[in-house]
């Protein structure tokens, strides 16, 4: 559509030039919510912010079609997963590699974004010198800062947030199926509710804050994947744990459990004495394993977990990290591209 | 001359710290509006560093710069001047007409008329993206950024260095002819010294960070004097032009000595004096560092007042 004004301005500019002279500041008649500087950071980043909003709506309209299927299937055989398991096996047949290929698209966002929008976002500036270009016109630094930041994150935290809600509309009635009912590790805490916008925000801030340190495209984009990596197994591996509380359930050594609540997720298992001291799952597992837990006094079995109730808890806590740590980066990009010359 | 609006450009004990060194130092010289300067100087000399500072992408380490009394620290200059750097940036992927447009959206005073006739005036399509365009071609559409913002000062570093000369001839001649009906003032860096010969009527000359020479063209050239005569003396230099008057750059070939000289008073008919050009000058200059500093009282800004600029 900007294509065509864009053409059609041109072409009528050429036009009056040929009869009379052209009129000096004529404001474009479309497109007038992008005016000043949001027109130039937009027209700038055209190609990818389209290419993002039209992802996000053909990825919001699949999620739709493919919560129609998944309703279908739990309105015939229901949502809870039965004892003997028939329920999941059967979901998992039909609909596992729809949904791990949807959570997959949906936990690679972050580092997409901040790979190909944030990491050349001043970088492609200092690149190419431009950044000389937009901080010699009449608009001071700090605008122009502002406007070419936030724009763009705006566009990604949009369309984040559009497919986060899509897919978590389509998650959430069959939660206690997908991946076996496990939400922490199947990707579903990363790919719903708060989660994906943080993550992707915190990601393009840090390909940002890398532009503008390497000066390169290039090698910014390279730092950038290095870092989400880095960065996405730190999150699963010691943060995700750590943003709730475990819970722990205890049932006899010998007795029959556990029994945790409906869509929760187990952690670890432990071997305790009567009191509640804890010992490994491989306690007294060799020789006379009687007479060790005799000795020493076990005679119960632990199992810590996550219970359902916990995870938006969870998800806000961590997105509220990310988010502070977004606005601390953002905010040294601010002060460096502000302060230090280009 | 009282008016602050008359001097467009203002530097002040104005220098630049690099980790290297001083790329730029302790520079003190005025430019009264509506001339056509050039910003001469050897690579290195410091040229970029000036420009830099004027156009607020190099923050000064000493010293403070007005441009029209406007200090460069106040947003407010960037209405004031135009730059163009020496690769004329430009988004490759804008079309010329959304390069214009990128001008009038971001400048208040934005000519959209006159950035057309420049664009129009070398054939330019409008709708061709600037990736496209040859280094002429994408020139002119920067002269025509440049221009449309209605600056009182351009500022240009090397403007033609890569130009083939058609499009060099022709780009000096759109300059002259929009500096000239604009009254902008101009000031440009360039090593071109016989073109800048033919453009400019003002020179500031930098060399190894400092300011060496600074006036009017009419008034530094024929302050020089070229002569010949008898070698003599330890050095090779005559006591007799030591005495009265500067030497800048002397060379002794067998028994002849010839050297540029800013005469002090008159000169004995043993000498014979020619003229000199303007580059013959400059090469003086930049050949010989120890040479004095040449600044014309027009272009000199006083200790007194550079005192009173820190106070």
């Amino acid at each position: 559509m900007s294509r065509n004004s864009t053409a059609g301005r041109a072409g009528t500019t050429t036009a009056a030039a040929d009869s009379a002279p052209a009129p000096a500041g004529t404001p474009a008649p479309r497109r007038a919510l992008l005016r000043g500087l949001p027109w130039v950071v937009w027209r700038r980043h055209r190609t990818l912010l389209r290419i993002g909003l039209l992802v996000t709506l053909a990825s919001c309209a699949l999620f739709a079609y493919q919560r129609i299927g998944v309703l279908d299937f739990l309105h015939g055989k229901g949502s809870a997963p039965g004892g003997d398991g028939r329920l999941l096996d059967e979901f998992q047949s039909s609909f596992t590699p729809m949904f791990n290929r949807d959570l997959q698209f949906m936990e690679s966002l972050p580092l997409l974004v901040g790979v190909f929008l944030g990491a050349p976002l001043i970088a492609g500036e200092r690149e190419h010198n431009t950044i000389r270009l937009v901080t010699t016109q009449s608009v001071s630094r700090g605008r122009w800062i502002a406007v070419a930041l936030g724009l763009p994150l705006a566009v990604a935290a949009v369309c984040t947030a559009l497919l986060s809600a899509a897919f978590t509309w389509l998650w959430s009635p069959a939660h206690d199926l997908v991946g076996g009912g496990d939400w922490l590790q199947s990707g579903a805490f990363d790919s719903t509710g708060p989660v994906p916008v943080a993550k992707t925000l915190f990601l393009a801030a840090c390909g940002i804050a890398l532009g503008l340190l390497a000066k390169r495209v290039v090698p910014a984009m390279a730092a950038t994947a290095v870092f989400g990596f880095a960065f996405s197994v730190v999150w699963s591996e010691r943060v995700r744990e750590r943003l709730g509380t475990l819970r722990s359930l205890s049932y006899p050594y010998d007795g029959d459990g556990p029994h945790l609540p409906p869509g929760s997720v187990r952690i670890d298992d432990w071997v305790s004495t009567a009191d509640g001291r804890l010992y490994g799952y491989g306690t007294c597992v060799n020789g006379d394993t009687a007479a060790c837990r005799a000795k020493l006094g076990i005679v119960n079995r632990v199992t810590q977990y996550f219970d359902y109730g916990q995870m938006p808890g969870m998800q806000w806590l961590g997105a509220g990290i990310l988010l502070a740590l977004t606005a601390a980066v953002l905010a040294l990009v601010v002060w460096r591209t502000h302060r230090r010359p280009l | 001359m009282s008016e602050p609006n008359s001097w467009a450009v203002e530097a002040r004990g104005l220098g630049k710290k690099y980790r290297r060194g001083w790329a730029l130092e302790d520079c003190s010289f005025r430019l009264p509006a509506g001339h056509i300067c050039a910003l001469v100087g050897p690579n290195g000399a410091g040229k970029s560093t000036f420009l830099g500072t004027a156009t607020r992408l190099v923050q000064p380490t000493t010293g403070s710069l007005k441009l029209f009394g406007v200090p460069v620290g106040d947003p407010a200059v960037l209405e004031r001047f135009a730059f163009l750097a020496q690769d004329k940036p430009l988004y490759p992927r804008f079309t010329v007409a959304e390069i214009l447009r990128l001008g009038r959206e971001l400048n208040p005073r934005w000519d959209q008329a006159l950035a057309e006739r420049i664009v129009r005036s070398g054939n330019v399509p409008f709708t061709a993206r600037i990736g496209t365009l040859s280094g002429g071609q994408r020139t002119r559409v920067a002269f025509a950024l440049a221009f449309g913002k209605r600056p009182e000062l351009l500022l240009l570093d090397e403007p033609m260095s890569d130009l083939d000369p058609l499009a060099r001839h022709e780009l000096s001649g759109l300059l002259m002819a929009e500096a000239a009906e604009h009254g902008t003032t101009v000031l440009m860096s360039s090593h071109m010294l016989s073109e800048m010969e033919d453009m400019c009527d003002y020179l500031v000359v930098l060399a190894e960070g400092r300011l060496r020479m600074a006036g009017q063209t009419e008034e530094l050239v024929p302050a020089h004097m070229l002569v010949t005569g008898v070698a003599g003396g330890d050095s090779g230099v005559p006591d007799e032009l030591l005495r009265q008057h500067t030497v800048v750059e002397s060379r002794v070939t067998g028994r002849q000595f010839s050297a540029l000289i800013r005469p002090g008073g008159p000169l004995s008919d043993s000498w014979e004096a020619l003229v000199p050009s303007m580059e013959e000058v400059l090469l003086a200059y930049l050949r010989s560092p120890e040479a004095p500093v040449l600044i014309t009282d027009e272009a000199r800004i006083d200790s007194d007042a550079t005192k009173e600029a820190a106070a």
